[in-house]
């Protein structure tokens, strides 16, 4: 799908919530293997979850919008051109 | 179409953004301004609470801009006007004003009230100014008068900053004293507590209806905040705070409610760490408000000496009007005490006006028929009318406001820097505490954890703490101590203290870039003329013959200049004139000559009739012939010079223009005239010197003269011969010998070399400062204010980084502690209240150094004026003029 100005933030919310769900179900994967109890695999996993998320969120959706707007920006250089 | 064809149609102008917080606040604000289509630069100060953007007007306008920044979470403070406007009627002419108004840039709304003939508009101060939305409605036909209570933006803004100030104490009278009473509560059950303390005080579920309404209340604006930057992908400090705040919380509740979850059990409810983390957070929010209300002290000092109203003389009759409204023309009347409205030229009376709040003059000036009067300025003594020059924005006073808000809006390489890291140190602090978890939990819990696990500083024991607990503490630990929310504060701050500090003595930063350059020069550039030396030259030596006697008074150096200026009187060459100058300024007689002629190339000759002397007792009627001018003219007319050639040599040799006086075809004596140095001039060298500054003397004078020059001054370079288009040749080579230069000249003239120099300083500019070139302008034309402008310079620097230090310093130092670097060894984890009270001492730290500034003065203007100017002694024979220095 083509990334435009207009659905870059909803893109940005599939990919930065995506990665987290991931690394949250990873960290329980690895949990299931030792000897956790639920609540440290359960609150382990939304812990990882919140610090991916917020560490994804500023970064994704900036990394996103300003490839956007080089698409758009290098489409209009194209046109002056 | 091409940037080169758009860039003058790019406009300037300065948003007031309120509610920005830190250093992330900053970037947030500054990443929307930049998306904005149309908007090609955007640089936020934090503690001005300004963002000054470049745009095109074409494509977006300044509304729109607003409209962004309160989108974002940020407020945008309208100014509010309040003008009497006499003949509305309702209906009709809400129809012909309202559109009229709203249409101007810049104006948010216009409310009627028909019954007090009032009409408040509320605009954006730095889009449109008062007198405009005025002037349009007189432009409708409509009487107008100023309410004279009409907030103006920078009232509002201060409005807004009080307002900041007293919502923090507010938050911090809630949250201090249910903060010490939680933890007072919390070890109730440990000795000596338990003694006297009840024990119900002690009860989890008494200390959770206590932290709750604390958390929501006080605290709940840091989870606002950082969810609106989150929500528009950005982050910034109160994602730590409320990540911080409510994890803390979050385990207390756990263990509270759910005391077998594995977080540290029932007795673990760390109720007082939520409690102590929104006590010290906004303890650290207080102190940031209080600083930036401070710091902008400077303008609102000098906006306060605006005055509101003013006398003019119209239609023959004194008339009180708002100052705002003062027309160019004008004649405006001053009495004893009253402050100057506008600028103007005196054009009747006499009076010692008080300058300093502008020039930093410490002693009145004397003001009469002719003299310049500048806004702002204390009439002391007499009273005086005078004929309006400059009004409302092209005031001194408006421009040297306007030169320092700008100033205070740009940001600073280092501070470039600091935001850049702070931005990005947020990010990296959660990624650390993703790390310092994963380990905790995977490795580290299970290799060290030690059943007498202790909080720091705390009784409490965590034997309880499971493996999810103990790594989300230390997890959350981290992010606490690791907030740098000092860092936005740190650099903004000491720049508005220092460009204000600056102002106060008549140096005006351009930028805080200006004042990084000017603290980092080693070495300064003084163009002679204008600059070391007054300009103009003077007599600074006469010497008479050896052996005058017969015919002449007692006082012969006073004759022989006389004799001179009398020659001279109406030449109109440079040194004719300081002749005359001089001796006129000795109160020695000048007389018209009966001939005069000039010999182009040589000098002059004249006859003139000699006075009645009764001594001699010769006729009153007797003409003598006289001779001033070089050695050429000398020999042409057979006058033997050989008795004063030595004389005539050495003054040469320090830079002198020596002249040949003689009488009748006999050598009366010489007369020396040269560009004299101000009396500063010296010590400034000295004083750069000993900063050790290398000082590089600039002048198209000759080799000979320009060393004997420098050789008075000690200067420890000298560039001569420089013609006025190669100064800036000459600063681009000093650069390329890997100096960074200051430039120190006329704003005009020297333009070029002040562009060229890492740091331009336009000295004696006036108050006319938007003329001026340069990155620095000194508005008194004294050199002592270039050392005062490196020490300040240097001090606010010193100022930038110590704050700095403060702010990342704790936070650097204590993020091992607080991953649990130590706890192997101690079996000791940092708590979070711990981590909070370490953050909110940068934030302490900072204000204090801040504050500073505010009891700072230059060295070199601290004390008596200056060091006396050694007068070398001369021959017997010689005089020395006041001005000459040697």
């Amino acid at each position: 799908m083509k990334i435009t100005q207009e659905n870059v933030g909803w893109i940005s919310a599939v990919v930065y919530t995506s990665v987290s769900v991931l690394a949250a179900l990873v960290f329980l994967a690895v949990t299931l293997i030792g000897d956790y109890g639920w609540v440290a695999r359960i609150g382990g996993s939304l812990w990882v979850f919140g610090l991916t998320m917020i560490i994804l969120m500023p970064t994704v959706m900036p990394f996103l919008r300003d490839r956007a707007g080089m698409a758009s920006g290098g489409m209009s250089q194209g046109g002056h051109h | 179409m091409t940037t080169e064809q758009k860039q003058p149609q790019h406009k300037e102008a300065t948003i007031p953004v309120a509610g920005m917080t830190c250093a992330a606040c900053v970037r947030k604000v500054e990443k929307a301004l930049k998306g904005i289509p149309g908007v090609e630069d955007c640089t936020v100060n934090l503690s001005a609470g300004k963002a000054g953007v470049v745009y095109d007007p074409e494509v977006c306008e300044l509304p729109a801009m607003a409209d962004r920044i309160r989108e974002i979470g940020y407020e945008v403070p309208n100014a509010r006007l309040e003008m009497l406007v006499l003949g509305m009627t309702p209906g009709h002419c809400e129809h012909v004003i309202g559109p009229a108004v709203r249409g101007l840039p810049g104006v948010r709304d216009i409310q009627f009230n028909f019954a007090t003939d009032t009409v408040t508009v509320e605009f954006i101060d730095s889009m449109i100014s008062p007198a405009e939305i005025k002037k349009t409605v007189r432009s409708l036909g409509y009487e107008v008068h100023d309410k004279g209570e009409g907030e103006a933006g920078s009232d509002r803004e201060r409005e807004l900053r009080q307002q900041e100030i007293r919502r923090q104490q507010l938050n911090m009278l809630f949250a201090w004293p249910v903060g010490a009473l939680v933890m007072l509560f919390t070890f109730s059950m440990y000795d000596p507590l338990d003694s006297f303390m009840p024990d119900f005080l002690g009860d989890k579920y008494l200390l959770f209806a206590m932290t709750t309404p604390l958390v929501f209340g006080p605290g709940r604006q840091f989870f606002v905040h950082s969810w609106n930057g989150l929500r528009r992908g950005v982050t910034d400090m109160n994602l730590l705070y409320a990540t911080g705040i409510g994890a803390a919380y979050g385990i207390a509740v756990i263990n509270t409610f759910f005391p077998d979850a594995g977080f540290g059990g029932e007795r673990a409810v760390f109720y007082e760490a939520a409690a102590l983390l929104v006590a010290f957070i906004v303890l650290g929010r207080y102190l940031e408000a209080l600083t930036r209300g401070r710091t902008s002290e400077a303008i609102r000092k000098l906006m306060k000496l605006q005055p509101r109203m003013a006398t003019v003389l119209r239609g023959g009759t004194e008339t009180e009007i708002p100052a705002d409204e003062v027309e160019i023309g004008d004649t405006v009347i001053v009495r004893p005490g009253d402050a100057i409205p506008v600028d103007g030229v005196v054009t009747d009376g006499y009076s010692a006006v008080d300058e300093a709040m502008i020039t930093g003059e410490s002693i009145p000036v004397e003001k009469r028929e002719g003299d310049e009067v500048i806004a702002g300025t204390i009439n002391k003594t007499g009273a005086f009318r005078f004929e309006a020059r400059r009004v409302g924005a092209e005031t001194a006073l408006a421009q040297i406001v306007k030169f320092v808000e700008d100033a205070q809006t740009t940001r600073a390489p280092i501070q470039a820097l600091a935001d850049r890291v702070a931005g990005n140190f947020i990010l990296a602090v959660h990624a650390l505490a993703l790390v310092v978890f994963l380990f905790w939990f995977f490795v580290g819990f299970g290799a060290f954890f030690d059943e007498g696990t202790r909080l720091m500083l705390t009784p409490y024991e965590l034997s309880e703490l499971e493996v999810f607990g103990f790594a989300l503490l230390v997890s959350v630990t981290v992010l606490v101590i690791s907030c740098p929310c000092a860092v936005g504060l740190a650099t903004p701050a000491a720049m508005m203290a220092g460009t204000g500090k600056g102002a106060e003595f008549g140096i005006l930063f351009k930028g805080a870039d200006a004042v990084e350059a000017t603290s980092r020069i080693n070495t300064v550039v003084l163009d002679k003329t204008g600059t070391l030396t007054k300009g103009e030259p003077s007599v600074t030596d006469v010497v008479p013959a050896p052996g005058l006697g017969q015919g002449w008074g007692p006082d012969l150096p006073a004759e022989v200049l006389s004799l001179a200026a009398t020659a001279e009187v109406n030449s109109e060459h440079p040194l004719g004139e300081a002749i005359v100058r001089g001796a006129r300024e000795r109160g020695l007689e000048v007389r018209a000559p009966d001939s005069f002629d000039s010999v182009p190339g040589h000098g002059v000759e004249a006859v003139l009739r000699e006075p009645q002397d009764e001594r001699k007792g010769e006729p009153q009627d007797e003409r003598v012939q006289v001779l001033l001018g070089n050695r050429k003219l000398m020999s042409e007319r057979g006058v033997e010079i050989a008795p004063l050639l030595t004389d005539a040599e050495r003054l040469e040799d320090e830079g002198k223009t020596v002249m040949f006086v003689a009488r009748d075809g006999e050598l009366a004596g010489i007369v020396a005239v040269a560009d004299t140095l101000k009396e500063t001039s010296e010590r400034a060298v000295r004083e750069l010197k000993g900063m050790g500054l290398e000082v590089v003397m600039m002048t198209g004078d000759n080799a000979r003269t320009a060393s004997a020059i420098a050789g008075q001054l000690g200067v420890d370079r000298v560039l001569s011969e420089v013609l006025p288009q190669d100064k800036a040749a000459e600063v681009q080579r000093l650069q390329a010998e890997g100096r960074t230069v200051a430039m120190v000249g006329d704003g005009v003239n020297d333009a070029p070399a002040l562009a060229t120099a890492n740091a331009g300083m336009a000295i004696g500019s006036g108050t006319d400062v938007a003329k001026e070139t340069g990155t620095v302008i000194l508005i008194r034309d004294d050199i002592l204010d270039v050392v005062a402008a490196v020490q300040v310079a240097r001090q606010t620097m010193r100022l930038v980084r110590q704050n700095l230090f403060w702010a990342f310093g704790y936070n650097a130092a204590t993020i091992p502690l607080a991953a649990g670097i130590l706890y192997p060894f101690i079996s000791q984890i940092v708590s979070p209240e711990l981590a909070a009270l370490l953050m909110a001492s940068s934030s302490f730290s900072v204000t204090m150094n801040t504050l500073r500034m505010r009891g700072y003065t230059p060295p070199i203007r601290r004390g008596p004026p200056s060091a006396p100017v050694t007068i070398t002694e001369t021959p017997q024979r010689r005089v020395s003029t006041p001005e000459a220095t040697s």
